[in-house]
């Protein structure tokens, strides 16, 4: 029964993104495509994130580092192929097809070190270290005064560029996005339904069981930590290519702290809920503003984190798995 | 079959473990018993690893235990369950066993395989809880369940390892009559193909099923022999057995 409900939501809600494009140009509002394909950016990282928090219980409070990654991989890379120079005696590039499996390929491997390292700790600990190697990575992006210190870089030449496909065209590039966003949220769906997902629940429940059962929890911990520091590199890639800019506020903390709070608001242990989260969070973002100086309410509208921050208040408080929550159990 | 050679272990003032030299035969069940306090969890938790000791040797099967990690105990064949119920509460009955088979063929970390579509797991699970006297609570959540059906799974979690060396921390504390006959059976039929380490305080089961009983006080072994000699032993029945120390019937946490 669930399973049908949960199956049409999806299938109503993939069909819906991928219209989008259509209603948008119907009604002469093209440029929300571009909103839109930041949204399904952000999503792919707040359900990498959420594989942490919600189904294995880490709180990880340094997600943006990957985010980073990902995007000054793609950065340096265009850097270079724009400059004509070398980075470490290789050439840079513009192709999408190196460009975006290495950003992923090095979100892992940093996932790998600093998940490595920060999965001795446990609780508070945890997430005091991984908000430190956030911090460390953001504030060794701001040295890089080659690639523009703590002002970022442009992407002079465009976007990636790929066999067949133009991603500097809006709706191309809002395709690509949503192909990725798809792949990512069908391998996460099977991922925690698979055995290891079992796994991460029984970490989740009751972490110090698991070795008296054979389970060496700690690898099990930095396997799902790597896979999701890869989905927030491949998150990071293409937001490099969305803005063709990248600075070291892709790695601030306060952009975990975003991702945190969109995967609280949208139901933690959801596939779902981070994707609910992601969109009221970022349209609210975009849009409360708007709203608010069109009411009239000026001071409101600069001020809009004050009404923003008691609508979250609101929907965490009233909703006991956040906007997935609302939607799903209420309706039985 | 594991032998114990000079264990110790301190928490502060308190010898917890005190210079136990202990073995344990192949085949046989072997109880041990004390007082609240005496270390005998302690001792298990040595065993299996969730414990370091200050000093001290224990070999399993000739080989050294305390250099083998202890999410590799059970696939070594040494199995502990735990005096204080250590189940996972949101998962099923039958994925708690489930959880415990994949982990040993070695597919914990299986992102293929779906968890409930492996039917052979699933039925060996069943299996395995129907002997443990569960098989109508597959389905329920664990954390729905009562105590003592809890200490049940916790049990049959240890079963599910298929191990060589169970060691048992108090596993009937909190059980119902019923239930506890049910598994005092099931252990009995179990002890061709499994050596038990038993801690228990109910000294019917333990003259039932034990072919050797030690008796730890304050973190030493004050005796270890066969039952019939335990029984007689003056310094055993001054310090333990005959005592009022001894009260089966007393919530133990
Ligand atoms: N983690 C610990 N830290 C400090 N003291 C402990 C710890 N575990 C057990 N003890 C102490 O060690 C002694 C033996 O405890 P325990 O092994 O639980 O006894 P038993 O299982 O025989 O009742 C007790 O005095 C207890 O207070
Ligand atoms: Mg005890």
């Amino acid at each position: 029964m669930k399973y049908t409900h949960h199956t049409r939501f999806l299938i109503g809600c993939l069909l819906a993104l991928i219209l989008l494009p259509w209603l948008f140009h119907a009604t002469d509002s093209s440029y929300l495509v571009s909103t839109f394909t930041r949204l399904i950016i952000f999503a792919i990282a707040a359900v990498s994130l959420d594989l942490l928090i919600g189904y294995t219980g880490l709180v990880s409070f340094g997600h943006a580092a990957f985010l980073g990654v990902g995007a000054y991989t793609v950065g340096i890379l265009s850097f270079h192929a724009y400059e004509e120079t070398t980075f470490l005696g290789l050439p840079g590039t513009l192709s999408g097809l190196t460009a975006i499996p290495l950003a992923v390929l090095l979100s892992a491997l940093v996932a790998l070190i600093i998940g490595a390292l920060s999965l001795r700790t446990k609780g508070v600990y945890f997430i005091m270290i991984t908000l430190s190697f956030g911090q460390m990575l953001f504030f060794l992006f701001v040295s890089l005064e080659q690639y523009g210190g703590d002002d970022g870089m442009m992407m002079f030449d465009g976007r990636n560029t790929l066999p067949g496909l133009d991603l500097n065209d809006r709706v191309e590039f809002y395709y690509f996005c949503l192909t990725w966003f798809t792949l990512f949220f069908l391998f996460c769906t099977r991922l925690v339904r698979s055995k290891f997902g079992r796994t991460l629940a029984a970490i989740r429940q009751n972490e110090d069981r698991l070795s008296s059962i054979g389970i060496n929890e700690y690898w099990a911990k930095l396997q799902i930590f790597v896979i999701a520091g890869i989905g927030a590199g491949l998150a990071g890639a293409l937001s490099a290519n969305h803005t063709e800019f990248i600075s070291p506020d892709i790695t601030h903390w306060t952009r975990s702290g975003d991702l945190m709070i969109v995967v609280i608001l949208g139901g933690m242990g959801t596939l779902i809920g981070p994707v609910l989260g992601t969109f009221l969070f970022l349209l609210l973002e975009e849009f409360l503003p708007l709203i608010l100086h069109s009411f009239g309410f000026d001071l409101l509208s600069e001020h809009w984190r004050f009404v923003f921050g008691p609508i979250l208040i609101l929907v965490v408080l009233y909703a006991k798995s956040g906007l997935y929550g609302m939607i799903f159990r209420k309706g039985g | 079959m594991l032998k114990i050679q000079n264990l110790c272990k301190s928490f502060g003032a308190i010898k917890a473990t005190d210079n136990v030299s202990l073995s344990i035969d192949q085949g046989t069940i072997h109880a041990l018993i004390g007082p609240n306090g005496a270390g005998k969890t302690t001792l298990i938790s040595q065993l299996s690893g969730y414990m370091q000791p200050n000093s001290g040797t224990i070999t399993f099967n000739g080989f050294d235990l305390l250099t083998l990690p202890a999410h590799k105990r059970p696939h070594a064949g040494l199995v502990r369950s735990f005096q204080i119920t250590s189940v996972f509460p949101e998962l099923t009955v039958l994925d708690n066993i489930c959880l415990v088979l994949q982990s040993m063929c070695g597919q914990a970390q299986s992102i293929f395989r779906m968890a409930k579509a492996d039917l052979s797991e699933r039925n060996e699970a069943q299996e395995i809880l129907n002997r443990v006297g569960l098989g109508d609570k597959a389905n329920s959540l664990t954390g729905n369940l009562s105590h003592g059906q809890k200490r049940q799974v916790e049990i049959a979690m240890a079963l599910a390892t298929k191990p060589k060396l169970l060691l048992l921390d108090e596993p009937m504390a909190g059980m119902g009559a019923e239930e506890s006959r049910q598994i005092m059976t099931l252990l009995n039929t179990l002890r061709t193909s499994v050596t038990m380490l038993l801690v228990e305080h109910d000294m019917d089961v333990v003259f039932k099923l034990a072919d050797k009983i030690s008796v730890l006080v304050y973190g030493r072994v004050v005796a270890s022999d066969t039952p019939e000699n335990i029984r007689k032993n003056q310094d055993v029945q001054e310090a333990y057995l005959g005592g009022n120390e001894l009260n089966p019937k007393v919530k133990r946490c």
